[in-house]
């Protein structure tokens, strides 16, 4: 059984739709991040779950129960908030026993789990300091404590690490990947940075205008992508357009205006003969290959042990090569190629 | 130069506006039996003379009576109306800001009349009731001013953490919401308070022969016989409102 199921669930606030109808199950101690860009429904299905919006229509079921009709108070979920959202006029440890306080729980097993609760975010010796004296990443696990310290069915965060500067948004990162393999909760996690996504999730639900778009690992949406807005979404992308040629057996071939020799790849869902669509190369599948097809270099970016090539094609179509900075090619005309097992076929995306 | 010329005129300005407050206070300590400037014997004379007059004393205990009272009722009902008027749409918001803030700008004395003629028709004219009503009504926009500014500084997701972790609507207000709008409704009341405690206009036309604030008696006392316990009264009202406005300032200073 699942732990938190979205049956049917969307949301419309007058005529605009926030979310369509979605479903969408989560398995017990998993971490699934919901990515989108901002306006795309993910923070609305957050609040769906936490009991602050009510849908317009569809069910929600936590721990098996259906919760769509409960209050937020009584559903038994933990929330981490983008600015902490933590009670200013109480200390480190009253901030962290609060939800201890409204379930009744005696005070010798309250303070041993808010102490527990303390040292997993590595703020122990914390309790008596005032919230508004630590910094923006204590801070921050001092929600992750209060949320998680009673043991919510599960746990939602709304972009927890939007308003950290990026080398504390890394560490946190990590700290909240090591809690959960130390300890796997139910966790579902908004984020519009693909990294965050990448880094901590078991499965990540791309969202884009309302719409689930595609829901998997991070590594079947980076390699097999459902369409162009998923593959620029994550990772690094070459895209290039043109007009379906073949279709069989999950393979498809792409005939492209100024190309001698047609694309050939992988065939995503929802292709059509004759139709619009694009090929997906990613940057460090773009290789150099002696006899392949004439490009040349534009502009190169050196990053370290990796160096970016911009290619324009004879036909005008532009290209970016990821290559180790030890291959890369000292002139500027050179061939190039890639491996047809890494290239998709991807319907058109308006 | 420039420096020189705006510091006397910064000087004349403070002396300007301290002037009549300063000029007070050495009247209280006078010997003679006239108001004049400056006194030439010292005494405690007058301050005598007050506490001995029940009368004095009587207008000094209604005039605490009266601020204390009215400074609870607009403290609770402007509590309430900066919380509701949050809850509001914009639009409706704006409009009803804009009534609750009208004792504010009206004229005093044209509301005075039109209390007048009301407590008239309710038999409150010169009773305790009365005057407490009418400067509920005056200090209420100081109220909801100043909760107002707590409530809008107040972030809405503390609440939302507090439901979320179980509690319902009454301990989030009693955990959450009260304590980060204290400073606001204590800053409030001090207002209310002193706006009770030296309104004379409403508590004149409101005032009988057994209700009378001190500022109404002070008023009185002016027009017949204008001796230096008027001075006296005048500078205990001073030292209250200093007390008022130091703890004014200490309850919105801890919320910073």
């Amino acid at each position: 059984m699942s732990a938190v199921a979205f049956r049917g669930v969307a949301k419309r606030y007058g005529a605009s739709e926030a979310l369509l109808p979605l479903d969408l199950e989560i398995a017990s101690g998993e971490f699934i991040s919901l990515l989108g860009p901002s306006g795309s429904g993910k923070s609305t299905l957050l609040n769906i779950c936490a009991g602050f919006i009510e849908p317009t229509a569809g069910s929600l079921f936590v721990a098996g129960r259906d919760v769509t009709a409960l209050p937020a108070r009584r559903r038994n979920i933990g929330m981490v908030f983008q600015n902490y959202a933590l009670f200013p006029h109480l200390d480190v440890f009253e901030n962290v026993a609060y939800g201890l306080r409204v379930r009744k729980i005696a005070r010798a097993e309250l303070e041993q789990r808010v102490e527990d609760a303390l040292r997993t975010v590595r703020l122990d010796g914390f309790g008596a300091r005032s919230v508004i004296s630590l910094s923006g990443g204590q801070q921050q696990r001092v929600a992750l404590a209060r949320a998680m310290v009673i043991e919510p069915d599960i746990l939602l965060m709304d972009e927890p690490l939007g308003a950290l500067d990026k080398q504390l948004r890394k560490e946190v990162q990590i700290e909240i990947r090591r809690m959960h393999v130390a300890r796997p909760r139910t966790t579902l996690y908004v984020t519009h940075d693909q990294e965050e996504a990448l880094v901590m999730s078991d499965r990540i639900a791309v969202l884009s205008g309302g719409r689930l778009v595609q829901l998997g690992t991070a590594r079947e949406l980076y390699s097999r992508p459902v369409d162009g807005f998923v593959a620029r979404f994550l990772g690094e992308s070459n895209l290039i357009v043109g007009r379906v040629a073949q279709l069989q057996d999950g393979r498809a071939t792409l005939s492209v205006d100024g190309f001698s020799s047609p694309i050939e790849g992988y065939a995503a869902q929802g292709l059509r003969m004759a139709e619009a669509a694009c090929a997906l190369i990613r940057p460090e599948h773009v290789r150099l290959v002696a006899g392949g097809r004439q490009a040349r270099v534009v502009e190169r970016i050196f990053l370290g042990e990796i160096v970016a090539l911009r290619l324009v094609l004879p036909s005008g179509v532009e290209l970016w090569s990821r290559l180790f900075s030890s291959d890369a090619p000292a002139g500027d005309q050179i061939e190039i190629g890639w491996d047809r097992e890494r290239v998709s076929i991807l319907p058109e995306t308006s | 130069m420039t420096g020189a010329w705006t510091k006397a005129f910064a000087a004349l300005l403070a002396a300007a506006i301290v002037m009549p407050v300063l000029a007070v206070a050495p009247l209280a300590f006078s010997e003679q039996s006239f108001l004049v400037l400056p006194p030439r014997t010292w005494s405690l004379r007058w301050w005598s003379v007050f506490f001995a007059d029940a009368s004095w004393l009587r207008a000094l205990l209604t005039s605490l009576e009266v601020a204390a009272l009215s400074c609870l009722l607009s403290v609770a009902a402007g509590t309430s109306a900066a919380l509701g008027l949050q809850a509001l749409g914009p639009r409706a918001r704006a409009l009803a800001t804009g009534l609750f803030l009208g004792p504010m700008v009206a004229p005093v004395i044209v509301l005075a009349v039109g209390l007048y003629a009301l407590a008239r028709s309710f038999g409150l004219v010169g009773s305790t009731l009365g005057l407490v009503l009418a400067h509920t009504m005056l200090a209420l926009p100081y109220v909801v001013l100043n909760v107002g500014v707590s409530v809008a500084a107040l972030d809405p997701r503390l609440a939302l953490a507090a439901s979320g972790l179980g509690a319902g609507p009454g301990r989030v207000f009693r955990t959450v919401t009260w304590p980060a709008i204290l400073p606001g409704v204590m800053g409030g009341g001090v207002f209310a308070f002193v706006t009770s405690f030296d309104e004379v206009v409403l508590a004149v036309f409101l005032a009988g022969p057994s209700v009378k604030t001190l500022p109404v008696r002070i008023w009185e006392e002016v027009r017949t016989e204008y001796t230096p316990v008027v001075a006296v009264a005048a500078t205990i009202m001073i030292i209250l409102a200093v007390i008022g406005s130091a703890m004014g300032r200490f309850a919105t200073r801890r919320s910073a």
